[in-house]
């Protein structure tokens, strides 16, 4: 078992053995699955973990759980109010020495994008507002995936959802929440992928030895919400961030550093082919109008960067 | 009463198998019924969709006890308890059976004195993308054992369930559910309805009565951790990733790290798959630089393993 202090610099770095249990009941081939067992390897087990609503409730269902340590569930809006309370219970315990440093524990709220982008964002506001020592985990898998992949506030453009059919998919835009984060200064924001092991963990990592509130947003492909095969679902991470659709990014200072800048970018298609969600943008014919605007929007996003980075 | 389950993967479309043969029986004028069930398992864990169907108005509710039909898409299903796929089996129940293997040997299996059919359409698919026709091809043939639903019938009711997914897949499964349908033809109508069953004879199932205690004692604290690997969800697995020492290099983390289940630990510099949790969701496969890992089907591989525990005499 591995509760990593030491510092990742390599692939090599990365745990060998892994302390989240199997036997959960998440998908085969989940991508937030992924992303969890990693940064639960470098989080370590003094860890107490605040759910909202969402596929990954599934992970602590009495009397199983894959954690080591506990876990609160809440309602969909509220993981980060359940988050303060206990921060707040755990200052208090130590404050009357109740406890020592050393049983502290690092309080991780772990929600869906519907959570995230939508319901949760007002709670998550205010506990940003008030500093919150705390960090927060959004795996997003751009929509409802517990309910039957309904869309969210994440779903990008253009997707096949089970509310969304016909032949455009979803009409609306995924929404900005890293900006929005951002936007409150909180102490550290990020985003990774589970196809990036090393990014996702040097980024835990940093947030770990911060304090604070530390937002951590992991896009997950989901081989059910998105149609593909489960064995694709590190290929269609990777792709997301080569062809620019998923930025690896991180804020920390007042700052927004591009972690990973992909210079040959592939042509968004790539990523999109490998979905039966946006399967309609290549059959019965290509929609080219659809699929000129989805890379006119990465190539928008990249060209803004390398200005700024002029 | 027409009283039919469905039982297969989550994946397999056992859900649209009970939809069409649902819409199937409406069109023929019956009042229906017809639910999935699953837990909080998802693709690949056991699950079961049924159906019921009446000239008359169904009263009815709730999973069915003693099925006039059973359909199994998946064969690896049947010795799994938690799969339920013989629950409420009676002499009258006809089971049918996705297998490569014959119905004789299925009914000595299963000491079963009622009817076992096999269905030959879509016996072993091994493709994965393949796997959520076969739904289809169950509803084609449990239409055709009924006996009371069209060519016709069936074929609408194909149309009105799918024709979102696109032409390309409605005709793949229009295809798969006629070949069952026809496949069925000399069975046709082995199906019999079953009697109406009354509240007043409701035998209350064999369970135990809890009393009710205390949450102290009903539902104690754990504070074992990791708990979850108790539950085998290597039951899952239609595939199985077989590592090759040969190939291997021992670069150890990527199949290791990109596992999302973290069924794979490095133990001696070497990777080892934990087969008891392996999902079978092939990752490691994919992922693998030096193509080390082989995707075999799970059938195969224990055929293979009971053959080679018979030889080094762990078994006879
Ligand atoms: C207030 C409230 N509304 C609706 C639900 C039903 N519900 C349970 S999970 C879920 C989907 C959550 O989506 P997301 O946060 O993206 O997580 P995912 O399911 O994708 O893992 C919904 C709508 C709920 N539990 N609470
Ligand atoms: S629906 Fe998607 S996110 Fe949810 S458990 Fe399955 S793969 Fe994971
Ligand atoms: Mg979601």
């Amino acid at each position: 078992m591995t509760d990593s202090s030491d510092t990742i610099r390599g692939i090599k770095d990365l745990p060998s053995t892994h302390l989240l249990g199997t036997g959960t009941p998440m998908c085969a081939g989940c991508g937030a699955l992924e992303a969890l067992h990693v940064i639960y390897d470098i989080l370590g087990s003094k860890t107490v973990f605040v759910n909202a609503a969402g596929c990954m409730t599934l992970l602590s269902v009495y009397p199983f759980t894959p954690f080591r340590g506990s876990w609160l569930y809440t309602a969909m809006a509220s993981a980060p109010a359940g988050a303060q309370g206990i921060r707040d219970a755990l200052d208090i315990l130590l404050q009357q020495k109740r406890i020592t440093q050393e049983e502290d524990l690092e309080v991780v709220v772990l929600t869906g994008d519907g959570a995230a982008y939508g319901m949760g964002l007002s709670a998550t506001s205010g506990s940003m507002e008030r500093m919150l020592d705390y960090i927060y985990i959004c795996y997003d898998n751009e929509g409802y995936g517990n309910t039957g992949q309904q869309y969210s506030a994440a779903t990008p453009h253009a997707a096949r959802t089970s509310t969304s059919h016909g032949v455009s998919g979803f009409a609306g835009y995924k929404k900005n929440l890293f900006d929005i984060w951002v936007a409150h200064k909180p102490a550290y924001v990020a985003t990774v992928i589970g196809a990036d092991p090393l990014d996702l963990a040097k980024k835990i990592e940093k947030a770990r030895s911060m304090e604070g509130p530390r937002m951590i947003i992991a896009l997950s492909p989901c081989p059910t919400g998105w149609d593909y095969d489960p064995r694709e679902t590190v290929n269609i991470g990777r792709l997301a961030v080569k062809t620019g659709v998923w930025p690896l990014k991180e804020y920390a200072d007042g700052e927004v550093v591009h972690t990973k800048i992909p210079r040959q970018r592939a042509p968004v298609e790539e990523y999109l082919k490998l979905q039966g969600r946006f399967a309609h943008l290549f059959e019965p014919e290509r929609n080219e109008v659809l699929l000129a605007e989805i890379q006119a929007r990465v190539d928008a996003y990249w060209e803004k960067v390398e200005v700024a980075e002029k | 009463m027409y009283r039919i389950r469905f039982h297969g993967r989550g994946g397999q479309g056992m859900k649209t198998a009970s939809r069409i043969l649902g819409t199937a029986f409406f069109l023929e004028g019956y009042e229906v019924q017809d639910a999935p069930r699953y837990g909080a398992e998802r693709r690949g864990a056991p699950i079961f969709a049924y159906v019921r169907a009446d000239r008359a108005p169904i009263n009815e509710r709730g999973i069915i006890r003693h099925p006039d039909l059973v359909i199994v898409a998946d064969d690896s299903l049947v010795p799994i308890p938690a799969a339920g796929v013989l629950a409420g089996i009676t002499d009258h129940s006809l089971m049918l059976i996705n297998s490569a293997e014959k119905e004789q040997v299925w009914k000595q299996r299963l000491n079963h004195s009622g009817s076992i059919l096999t269905l030959p359409v879509a016996a072993d698919v091994t493709e994965r993308a393949e796997l959520p026709y076969v739904g289809a091809a169950c509803a084609g043939a449990a239409a055709r054992l009924i006996g009371v639903i069209s060519e016709a019938a069936l074929e609408q009711a194909i149309n009105d369930e799918l024709s979102d997914l696109g032409a390309d897949i409605v005709n793949k499964n229009l295809h798969n559910a006629v070949a069952a349908y026809r496949a069925m033809a000399s069975h046709a109508g082995l199906v019999k309805e079953g009697s109406l069953v009354s509240a007043v004879d409701y035998e209350a199932p064999d369970w135990i009565d809890l009393p009710f205690d205390d949450a102290r004692i009903s539902a104690p604290t754990i504070h074992a951790a990791a708990t979850s690997v108790l539950v085998k969800t290597g039951l899952w697995r239609t595939q199985r990733p077989v590592i090759d020492f040969d190939h291997c290099k021992g670069c150890w983390w990527i199949c290791s790290s990109y596992c999302p289940d973290g069924a794979i630990n490095v133990v001696d510099a070497k990777p080892v798959i934990d087969y008891d949790h392996c999902k079978g969701c092939m990752v490691c496969v994919a992922q693998c630089p030096s193509h080390a890992i082989e995707a075999i089907p799970e059938k195969q591989a224990k055929a293979d393993e009971d053959a080679m525990r018979l030889e080094i005499g762990e078994i006879t």
